[in-house]
């Protein structure tokens, strides 16, 4: 603790001592980022709560009517907004949920394996790359009534013979699979390097007292990497938020809108419909609920001693 | 071999079946003649074409110049991040001060707003800017999130180094910026280069920004892809080939960086092998 505090110390000195132009040198280093990070954060921020506080004329111009807290009152009344947030939090316990317990799951598998690690792994990390509007369409072509690869398979094994993204139920777990078939590896990917940072004398101390794998997997790795298991849910939970190009591009929130999730939903109300106001009352909910996460996500690094 | 190997041997088969089954189908259905991929029951015996390939790059749809604009807005906005990134990076991770931890923050919320809810804000400005339907204006989209991405990342990278190192070179009489441009920087190249490919696969797979911000002389690989499909008919070929194009390049990228992969998805939590 002590040397570290005298390092710091050492450290505020030293830029103290090289100030120049009123920033020390770690400033002038930041300086350029910081400058335009603000310029695309912190303007289109403040912009877009004036935005959620008016009407949005498109019309010649854009121009901003002072409308007070009409698209706030409204956004707390509409119901299809409310049906939204519901089927966004289904959609998000039903992907990141399957995708934790697939994810560590097949972390838990290739740790087992003795060689082909490597080889494994990278095929499996494939899909994690791919445009997911790409995966989107992808999901498409597999789940095709007529030519779908995915869509014959369920129909010859007599598992189900409709249209796989034309009603509502077998839609919505159809875009689901399709994002747990992406996100996946991602989790397996984090898991698996907690997994990789276990202290071998452990495991093998724990086997030499005779407990069995599930004993020794239930007391002493899943506790161990519980940590490693957070950040890879706070990590995927952010981009789960930020992210809604698969839907966009299979279902685009129908049939009957069973998959329009939050996002979705301000797309349309804001390019649609042209409501730019309305939307953006929605936008700043749902940037709430991403700060919360990122807020979470910090606290853990904090907690964990991670945070540098 | 016992039985617990056979069975771990045999979920990982499954897995990489589930995994990998959709890729090998949009690959090998981009060579597929027309015939064959209209047939209701699937086909693997086929003479493969290149017609679909070929179709993508004549007539009226070229996606030439949806490749070209592709390679320009994702690469100038990695350039600009990595290059902006790795100076801030340094500079964060070298220096205290009060409030580090609000700035901080405010970096990695920025890097986690939604797109749905950053595209509102930025359609308007780009709008009164006249950056609607520019590559420029998709470069400086991009940035919206590259930009705190690699500063996040680059510090977490320069922060694993000790400082020592530096200090020793200074010690000699080089200069900071020397000591971070001789001493620093080389030492987390690796660093760079994840942070650089993570950009480059993030923004040339973007399609919210660029179907909201891009007209007809910049729009990107992801949008071509999506306007092939149309109210009346899809043309599966073309669009796994252009699938294909999509895809291929940033698994080989992403693939050449797995090493250190684990530390810039988790945004420096976690660290790898």
């Amino acid at each position: 603790m002590a040397v570290a505090a005298e390092h710091r110390s050492q450290a505020r000195e030293r830029s103290r001592t090289r100030r120049r132009f009123g920033l020390s040198f770690e400033g002038r280093l930041m300086a350029p980022a910081l400058i335009i990070l603000a310029l695309l954060s912190l303007l289109p921020f403040l912009y877009i709560i004036a935005m959620s506080l008016s009407r949005v004329g498109l019309i010649g111009g854009i121009s901003l009517h002072w409308a007070g807290l009409d698209n706030w009152s409204r956004l707390f009344s509409d119901s299809s907004v409310g049906a939204a947030w519901v089927r966004s939090i289904v959609y998000f316990v039903a992907t990141v949920g399957l995708e934790m317990l697939l994810g560590i799951g097949i972390a838990l598998l290739i740790y087992e394996l003795a060689w082909g690690r490597n080889l494994v792994l990278s095929l499996l990390l494939m899909p994690m790359f791919m445009a997911p509007v790409i995966v989107g369409l992808l999901g498409r072509f597999l789940t095709d009534s007529t030519f779908g690869l995915y869509a014959w398979v369920l129909r010859e094994t007599g598992i189900y013979s409709g249209d796989i993204l034309g009603s509502t139920t077998s839609a919505f777990i159809a875009v689901t699979l399709m994002d747990v078939w992406e996100w996946t590896p991602l989790i397996a990917l984090i898991v698996l390097a907690g997994l990789a940072s276990l202290p071998g004398p452990v495991m093998e101390a724990a086997a030499i007292d005779g407990a069995g794998y599930w004993k020794r997997l239930r007391h002493i790795v899943l506790p161990m990497i519980a940590g490693v298991v957070v950040v890879a849910l706070l990590v995927r939970s952010m981009d789960a938020i930020r992210y809604f190009d698969i839907i966009y591009n299979t279902t685009n929130g129908g049939p009957a809108d069973a998959t329009k999730i939050v996002p979705i939903r301000l797309y349309e109300t804001a390019f649609r419909f042209f409501d730019l106001g309305y939307a953006a009352a929605i936008g700043l909910s749902l940037l709430a609920a991403s700060i919360l996460v990122a807020n979470l996500f910090l606290r853990t690094l904090k907690r964990q001693g991670l945070a540098r | 071999m016992n039985g617990r190997k056979i069975g771990i041997r045999a979920l990982i088969a499954v897995v990489l079946l589930w995994t990998l089954v959709p890729l090998l189908w949009m690959l090998l259905s981009s060579f597929k003649p027309t015939s064959s991929l209209a047939a209701t029951t699937p086909e693997l015996t086929f003479t493969p074409t290149l017609e679909h390939y070929r179709a993508l790059f004549s007539g009226g749809n070229d996606i030439g110049g949806y490749a070209v604009n592709s390679i320009l807005s994702a690469g100038i906005s990695t350039l600009i991040a990595v290059a902006l990134g790795s100076l801030a990076g340094y500079g964060l991770a070298r220096s205290e001060f009060r409030g580090k931890d609000h700035v901080a923050f405010w970096i990695i919320s920025t890097r986690m707003a939604p797109i749905a809810a950053a595209v509102l804000p930025l359609f308007v400005i780009f709008r009164a800017t006249h950056l609607l339907g520019t590559t420029t204006g998709l470069i400086v989209a991009y940035l919206s999130f590259n930009l705190p991405f690699a500063i996040w990342i680059m510090n977490a990278f320069f922060a694993d180094l000790p400082p020592s190192l530096e200090e020793a070179a200074m010690v000699d009489g080089a200069t900071r910026w020397t000591a971070f441009r001789r001493i620093a920087l080389p030492l987390v190249l690796p660093g760079v280069a994840t942070t650089a490919i993570l950009c480059l696969v993030f923004s040339w797979n973007d399609y919210a920004f660029a179907s909201t911000f891009s007209g007809p002389d910049s729009q990107t690989l992801p949008m071509a892809a999506s306007q092939l499909v149309t109210q009346t008919e899809i043309d599966w070929g073309q669009l796994t080939a252009i699938g294909t194009i999509v895809v291929a390049p940033m698994i080989l990228v992403g693939l050449v960086v797995r090493k250190w992969l684990v530390t810039g998805l988790t945004l420096g939590a976690v660290t790898g092998e």
